[in-house]
């Protein structure tokens, strides 16, 4: 069988905030279908990797390529319509907003965002609506949020918003997921409904998912691949049990906390 | 005041309220749903004033010209002779395109930076504007300004009672813009636009193309504040670069949207008629409580206190409720309920 080609391709990444380097000249694939984490020490550079690739930001230097298609320098909104959706690590939510309308805001290609199909397509419109509000109402009750659709989404709890941030993901029809730390504040009930729906979405809907997570037990349970990085570079990758044999992985670790330490 | 004289006030005044309520609406199209801000307002009323004008009144006597070339009064020339209400009608499309055009230019050259270069940029346009129809005397004759506007229908009644036509006229097209704004921004169009206002960032994370929604809010707004201006020199007839002062012609308007209700329509609209009824019914107090500074100082004093009571308004927005969870329970936003406080 041929090797499968990556459905993401980074090469030689780059990127500089003033004099910290983030990313250095960071090179990774991911292969399609599969579940990656993305582990390493605080600062690796893994959420500043999301938002590059995401287009959140501009790298400095280096390439991305999704699909073979370049993507480096894309805004957000063009990514998403290639299918790349990510979340944020510090939730970012539309406050004023209620949970529903969160979700609801989400799919690509709604009628009623054109002007004139709301004034002068309101029928479509209100059957689109329909159809997304019940998406909507399933990926809530998926998230056991579905008591909270109506509430302002700033009044939300952390682990609540975490949660609202996967929803998200789960509304658009993504072919691939960056999610950055889906299990941070989230209770361990809450994380097994995570890992299940993550689950379901990679094996029903074949969505590859890239996760950050600080959280050993999570990761090495739901990936079959994992990325270690560290100082803006990935250092070793490999299945779990690969990873967890790596002496580099301890050592970039202790390293980490070493430097962090006097 | 005898009963014809009181009657007669609260038909202009109702008139300014619509007026000015539809100023309101169009910022809240731009602030209140989308977060723009719009510090030239005045600007827009103008071109919309002016465009109405020279399309439709007649040449001001000689002795008044200061260097009056375009005329404008295509309504008068012998081949265009369709009448001044048909005339009436399609200054307000040639309104809606003039706004629309300078919307979308001061639009493709802010919206994609921050949002304090909008805000310097539509001030800028105001007050160039301004200084255009002032210096630029073969336009629109300079500080002696356009007057004899027409009115619209004036043949229907006689001119002692024009006003009440002109009421229904003015409340007529604030319907519809509201009707029009109400739907559009309770639909998806809308629901773009709020996510936009709450976290850019996130809203181009949701595959929303953050510059395009902005620039179509910031066209619509503009449109709606043209035709507002429009209606305001039908109504008082004269308008020259006095008329399009910052003061009356965009910090008021924001004052009536802050106190209103911003992001409320309802809200907008109660806020022109709580600011103009002050503005107006401070003109009848005693000496120096008459005068415009200490009558601006009273909007002031009332943004304040709305601020310090209703920080959202005094409608303020209320949360959307699903359909299908409690239609009923279409409650306004409680003071706790707010994220942001
Ligand atoms: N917007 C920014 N401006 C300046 N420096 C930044 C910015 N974002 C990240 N950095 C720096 O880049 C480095 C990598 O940060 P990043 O957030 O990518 O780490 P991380 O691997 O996600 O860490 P954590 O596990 O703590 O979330 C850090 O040194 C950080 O201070
Ligand atoms: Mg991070």
């Amino acid at each position: 069988m041929a090797v499968p080609t990556p459905i993401l391709e980074v090469r030689d990444l780059v990127k500089d905030f003033g004099g910290v380097r983030a990313l250095d000249h960071c090179t990774l694939d991911i292969e399609p279908g599969h579940i990656t984490g993305i582990i390493g020490p605080n600062g690796a550079g893994k959420t500043t990797l999301f938002n590059v690739v995401s287009g959140a930001m501009r790298p400095t230097g280096g390439s991305i390529a999704f699909y073979g298609r370049r993507i480096e320098g894309w805004g957000m909104h063009r990514t998403f319509g290639l299918g790349l959706v990510r979340t944020f690590q510090i939730p970012r939510e539309m406050q004023r907003m209620t949970v529903m309308e969160n979700l609801m805001l989400v799919p690509a290609q709604q009628m009623g965002e054109k002007l004139w199909a709301s004034w002068f397509r309101p029928g479509r419109v209100a059957q689109d609506e329909d159809r997304i509000s019940t998406q909507a109402r399933d990926v809530l009750e998926m998230l056991t949020l579905s008591h909270l659709a109506d509430e302002y989404a700033g009044n939300l709890s952390g682990g609540q918003k975490k949660l609202l941030e996967l929803g998200r993901t789960l509304m658009a029809e993504p072919r691939m997921v960056l999610l950055d730390e889906p299990g941070a504040g989230v209770n361990r009930t809450l994380l097994r409904n995570i890992s299940k729906s993550i689950l379901l979405a990679s094996a029903e809907r074949n969505v590859t998912f890239a996760i950050i997570e600080h959280d050993m037990g999570f990761v090495m349970a739901m990936c079959d691949q994992i990325i270690v990085m560290a100082n803006g570079a990935v250092i070793a990758k490999g299945t779990p049990t690969e990873i967890q044999n790596n002496p580099l992985v301890m050592e970039a670790y202790l390293g980490g906390l070493n430097r962090g330490s006097p | 005041m005898e009963l014809a004289g009181v009657l007669n006030y609260l038909v202009g005044f109702f008139i300014m309220v619509g007026i000015y309520g539809i100023f309101s609406l169009g910022l809240n199209v731009q602030w209140g749903f989308t977060g723009l801000f719009n510090a030239g307002i005045a600007g827009f009323f103008a071109l919309g004033a002016y465009t109405t004008a020279l399309l439709t009144t007649p040449a001001p006597d000689a002795a008044q010209v200061e260097d009056f070339i375009f005329g404008g009064n295509l309504a008068g020339l012998p081949y265009l002779d369709w009448g001044i209400d048909f005339w009436f009608i399609l200054s307000l499309a040639a309104v809606a395109l003039v706004c629309g055009i300078v919307a979308y230019a001061v639009g493709r050259l802010t919206l994609r930076l921050s949002g304090d270069y909008l805000a310097i940029a539509t001030l800028g346009i105001a007050e160039a504007v301004r200084l255009m129809f002032l210096n630029e005397k073969w336009i629109a004759n300079g500080s002696k300004g356009l007057y004899r506007i027409p009115e619209f229908l004036g043949d229907l009644v006689s001119p002692a009672n024009y006003d009440y036509l002109f009421l229904v006229v003015v409340l007529v097209v604030l319907a519809l813009l509201y009707l029009a704004v109400q739907r559009v921004v309770n639909s998806p169009w809308g629901r773009v636009l709020r996510a936009i206002r709450e976290d850019e960032v996130a809203a181009q994370s949701s595959g929303k193309d953050v510059y395009s929604f902005k620039l179509q809010a910031f066209i619509l707004g503009g449109i709606i504040m043209g035709i507002g201006g429009a209606l305001y020199a039908h109504h008082v007839r004269f308008i020259s670069p006095i008329t399009f002062d910052p003061l009356l012609a965009t910090f008021v308007i924001w004052a009536m949207l802050m106190v209103g209700g911003s992001g409320n329509n309802r809200g907008a609209l109660l806020g022109a008629f709580v600011v103009w009824g002050i503005w107006s019914g401070t003109q009848f107090l005693p000496w120096f409580f008459a005068d415009p500074n200490f009558r601006f100082f009273m909007i002031g004093v009332l943004i304040v206190g709305v601020i310090l009571i209703r920080p959202g308004g005094i409608l303020g927005e209320t949360r959307r409720v699903s359909r299908v969870v409690g239609a009923s329970s279409h409650t306004p936003v409680k003071e706790g309920g707010n994220p942001k406080e």
